[in-house]
């Protein structure tokens, strides 16, 4: 019986220090990279973890770390994600102490939000390299290394579609009728925030003057944008788009560039970062990118889609660890493969060639080269107004048939007001 | 005054006392074993957030640790008494609970009650009926989603009521009572689980006597199955209605708060002002008021049905 509660006691016990030592085991994580600073001085490496946005890429960046490690002996942790709620979960990562070394900043307003993560890379020697007026600034620290070059328009199978079709309204409403005449999804757009609403809401911001400005008024209540000419336009698209395809509530990522290999959609909303989807399905016909052709615009949209940053709160060893990181990825031979093959991206870099480019990267390649593009203004817009005010919006257009293109702008108008307050 | 094992032959009063304070505080110890480790876990993971929840709430602040917090008083909660969007989502949180709670027990009670009928796949159907609560909400929500999508508008194609079999997901009013037509699906197998155990525990006797007595089945079940059933249906009540008021993965994943936010309840509305709009201070203001309500309904309607708990 003395044995049995002793026995049993001790038992207890036990299981409440492992309990314990399990809890501090999740703290420990953290205390693990921020103690990497004494790892570091030794003969050990200090590893780095790498959390950013693209899905597209994400196995290819752990392809890329394997090799990184593989030639260096760092091991580098790349955590997966998920895509739209992605400044969630670095938010909660940064807060909670385990939070990555090296992560993506989409743009200005989003670096303004997490200005103390953000280290300072002017020192880096790679950031030399950059294309001018590619990197991200904050007053003069440079915080973000720009990803690449990236585009998007209308990606349309050259065997369906004539882009002699749908240089403007009339001719591009004509043939989403004739489509759906067909049966066939003229235009796909699909769920997600910036594929349903996102990316094309750009198009009217981006052919104003001056977009940065244009936005700034906005905000201010110095404009309306239902007075404004090209949102009347964008509104009229809409309500075509809407009358002409099926819902693209029902549609994912995956299923809109699906259904576009397979052949059942002529058109889809989409940028160069598609190919590399397309590659898999190896489509057996030919595709190209067109301009969206709000009020006669011939210019795709080509911005920086996301910047690397490095996590400034990590210890001085980590950082370093994951600047040698970048550095291998923009300057090493290994690391600019997986740039512009693997990830598929149009360098921002001066350093690196555009490889053997797919046939949508081509022609964004050679729009940035040439100088006719429209910027992205989706970069400027208020942080997450995409996600959080624009994409409801966007979704009560396509279940109402009643609501109007001119209503949706309002509606836009407001979700705005309601994200810059 | 030596309080020996033998002293017990000739007790007086304080050893009697001593010999009490011994035991109990052995029994003291086991409490200690068992429930420490668990008050540790509860007190780090539950009450420590929740009062620095309640401290948040006072302040402005964008949930960045390096950015500054600013005091605002009660700001916050008369902010939230102003917010349509909140206030909306206050209002589909309660209808989707009234209707959940309802159609979750109603189900669960008929489940119970076939199960324990002299059914022969009794068991057999007890285990399937049980079986969607082990599934994880989130995956759930993803196989509706692919079955209001296709199969809804496939049965509505072949059998012409396409007023009720479409997509039901991409309708402002249709998509909370998807939601609530899933949750029900989730959860109906786990309450059936308390009715049963609540079932089996009426004595058989009652219900023979109450047989010969020339009462109905409708009579017996009204009149004896449910007062008996009392307790189960305070736990049951109980549960329902706060995982209602708490729902998020099934709301996630089956709708993520669309079509137009038409279906954004309030844990969900919750999250997406701390994370989506960044104000963190605001969202725990009101997450605090989300609990103060929780803990009012469910207080109250524990306290009403344990008052019409009867004993045998």
């Amino acid at each position: 019986m003395a044995f049995n509660k002793k026995f049993v006691t001790g038992m207890t016990f036990a299981a409440t220090i492992s309990l314990l030592a399990a809890c501090g085991g999740g703290g420990g994580d953290e205390g693990g990279s921020e103690g990497g600073s004494e790892g570091g001085s030794g003969e050990q490496s200090t590893g780095i973890s790498i959390f950013q946005s693209k899905v597209e890429i994400s196995e290819q960046l752990e392809a890329a770390a394997e090799a990184y490690t593989e030639e260096t002996g760092v091991p580098v942790e790349v955590i997966g994600t998920t895509g739209d709620d992605y400044a969630q979960q670095l938010q909660i990562r940064l807060n909670n102490g385990t939070g990555p070394s090296i992560f993506s900043v989409q743009n200005t307003e989003v670096a303004e939000r997490l200005e103390s993560y953000l280290y300072d890379l002017n020192d880096a020697e790679f950031v030399s390299n950059i294309a001018p007026d590619m990197e991200l600034m904050l007053d003069d620290r440079l915080v973000g290394v720009p990803y690449g070059v990236e585009g998007f328009g209308i990606v349309y199978n050259t065997e369906m579609v004539d882009p002699a079709d749908i240089q403007d309204y009339d001719s591009f409403v004509s043939t989403l009728e004739d489509f759906n005449a067909e049966g066939i999804n003229g235009f796909g757009l699909s769920s997600e925030a910036y594929f349903l609403i996102g990316h094309i809401s750009n198009y009217p911001f981006s052919m104003q003057e001056d977009p940065v400005e244009f936005m700034e008024q906005l905000t201010n209540g110095e404009v309306t944008l239902t007075e404004v000419e090209e949102f009347q336009r964008f509104g009229e698209f809409m309500e075509a788009i809407r009358a002409n395809t099926p819902t693209p509530l029902n549609t994912t990522y995956d299923t809109q560039v699906g259904d576009f290999a397979a052949g059942q959609t002529a058109m889809i909303h989409q940028g160069n970062w598609a190919a590399g989807m397309l590659e898999d399905f190896e489509v057996d016909f030919e595709y190209a990118m067109a301009p969206f052709p709000l009020e006669g615009n011939d210019k795709l949209a080509v911005g920086v889609g996301s910047n690397w940053a490095v996590n400034a709160d990590k210890d001085q060893a980590e950082i370093d660890a994951a600047i040698e990181f970048l550095d291998w990825l923009h300057n090493s031979e290994t690391g600019q493969r997986f740039v512009v093959e693997e990830f598929g991206f149009i360098p921002a870099m001066t350093n690196i060639e555009a490889g053997d480019l797919d046939p949508l990267s081509q022609a964004v390649l050679e729009a940035s080269n040439s100088g006719e593009t429209i910027p992205w203004a989706h970069n400027y817009y208020p942080a997450n107004v995409v996600p959080n005010d624009f994409t409801p919006v966007a979704e009560s257009f396509f279940v109402n048939e009643d609501m109007t293109g001119e209503e949706l702008v309002e509606n836009l108008q407001a979700a705005w007001e309601n994200a810059a307050q | 005054m030596a309080c020996s094992a033998f002293s017990e032959k000739a007790p007086n009063q304080q050893c009697m006392k001593v010999g009490m304070s011994v035991a109990n505080r052995k029994k003291i110890g086991w409490y200690l074993i068992f429930t420490v480790p668990l008050l540790l876990i509860f007190t780090l993971i539950v009450l420590v957030p929740f009062v620095i929840g309640i401290y948040y709430a006072f302040f402005q602040w964008d949930g960045i640790g390096a950015n500054p917090m600013v005091f605002n008083g009660l700001d916050n909660f008369v902010r939230l008494m102003e917010d349509e969007r909140f206030l909306r989502s206050t209002w589909l949180t309660v209808l989707f609970t009234v209707l959940s709670v309802i159609t979750v027990n109603a189900a669960g009670l008929a489940f119970a009650l076939l199960v324990t009928s002299k059914l022969k796949l009794a068991n057999l159907a007890r285990t399937m009926l049980f079986m969607p609560y082990l599934i994880g909400g989130l995956i759930l929500g993803y196989i509706w989603q692919f079955v209001f999508l296709d199969v809804f508008t496939l049965i509505g194609e072949v059998t012409g009521f396409e007023s009720i079999f479409f997509n039901w997901l991409n309708n402002e009013d249709f998509a909370l009572f998807a939601l609530v037509f899933v949750f029900t699906w989730q959860m109906a197998g786990y309450v059936m689980i308390v009715y049963i155990a609540g079932i089996q525990g009426i004595p058989g006797e009652v219900i023979e006597a109450a047989r010969i007595d020339g009462a109905s089945g409708w009579q017996r079940f009204l009149r004896i199955t449910v007062p008996l059933l009392m307790p189960a249906f305070t736990i049951s009540l109980f549960l329902t209605l706060s995982y209602g008021f708490k729902i998020y993965d099934v709301n996630l994943s089956l709708t993520g708060g669309g079509p137009a936010n038409a279906t954004e309840l309030f844990a969900m509305n919750i999250y997406n002002e701390i994370f989506g709009y960044g104000n963190y201070g605001y969202g725990q203001a009101k997450a605090i008021v989300f609990f103060v309500i929780i803990a009012a309904i469910t207080l109250t309607q524990v306290y009403i049905t344990k008052k019409k708990e009867v004993e045998m």
